[in-house]
């Protein structure tokens, strides 16, 4: 079967700046009209802060990030997007830098496919309140 | 006010029966202070005025839990018609108007919650984390793009991997 994704479960994703303490793991994805919001992410809040959130979302995005301030959307907004998905999480990665995600411990692009953990960043926000 | 009076109530029961006299706050200041520090000073003025010293945070308190709770009476008003309440009629509360009916009716039932255990706590933890989520889904909805895809089905073609900015440390 044809993969129509350009996702693949079987590349793992890339980690702002060197290499980390421990291997990750969850995968982390990014809806694609985020993107470019994404690789601007150093830029915009520095080496430091994107580490912090690479770290958090690929080791333990379920718990509240020791440092920066997490919260779950409300409503619709906030609700699994299909089953095995989490609640919406939004992450202040700075005073204006903030990405709303959700996690998956089990997921698959494909119905035989490997399970493998993912987190799925959805929004990327950089005005500041 | 239904529900604003009970706290109120509740407040004005746990003072404490001693009544201070204006004398003594010169002959009986450190029991005044004290039972102030307890949230109990009352003082009766020579005219029969009644005054009652709180600390600071306990008067923060009463003030937050009548405000939200006059909030939650007027929202829940408003969501009894059919129609969804205008920006004009939210008032302070017109962040809301970003959300669908469900959703405010969900945000109702969640602050109804929040306050009855602050009230009970008397701390306004609970009510203060419920209000940041749901203010911050408002921002979150305001943009169109943000909209669609937080409401939006997880579409597993709408995803790639992460791509690994470079910068300095």
């Amino acid at each position: 079967m044809a993969r129509s994704s350009a996702y693949d479960p079987h590349m793992p994703a890339r980690r702002p700046g060197g290499k980390p303490e421990q291997a990750p793991r969850y995968r982390v994805l990014v809806h694609r009209r985020y993107l470019d919001h994404y690789e601007e992410l150093v830029g915009r809040v520095g080496i430091k802060q994107a580490r912090q959130f690479w770290d958090h979302v690929a080791q333990d995005p379920g718990n509240p990030d020791p440092i920066a301030s997490t919260c779950f959307l409300r409503g619709q907004a906030g609700r699994p997007k299909s089953p095995g998905w989490s609640r919406t999480i939004h992450y202040e990665v700075s005073s204006s830098a903030r990405i709303d995600y959700q996690y998956h411990d089990a997921y698959t692009t494909e119905p035989d496919g490997d399970l493998h953990p993912v987190v799925a960043i959805l929004t990327i926000n950089y005005s500041s309140h | 006010m239904g529900m604003i009076l009970p706290v109120i109530l509740a407040t004005a029961d746990t003072m404490a029966d001693v009544i201070f006299q204006p004398t003594d706050l010169a002959s009986k200041r450190l029991e005044f202070l004290e039972a102030a520090r307890n949230g109990q000073a009352r003082l009766r003025d020579k005219d029969g005025t009644s005054f009652v010293m709180l600390p600071e945070s306990r008067l923060r308190l009463l003030e937050t839990l009548a405000k939200w709770w006059q909030a939650y009476m007027r929202l829940e008003s408003l969501l009894r018609r059919s129609e969804l309440p205008k920006a004009r009629e939210l008032g302070e509360l017109a962040w809301l108007r970003s959300f669908a009916r469900e959703d405010l009716d969900e945000f109702v039932s969640e602050l109804h919650d929040a306050l009855v255990a602050a009230n009970a706590d008397e701390d306004t933890t609970a009510l203060d984390d419920c209000i940041k989520g749901w203010r911050t889904t408002a921002r979150q909805l305001e943009d169109p793009l943000r909209r669609a895809i937080l409401l939006a089905p997880h579409v597993p073609e709408d995803y790639v991997e992460a791509s690994e900015p470079d910068g300095p440390e």
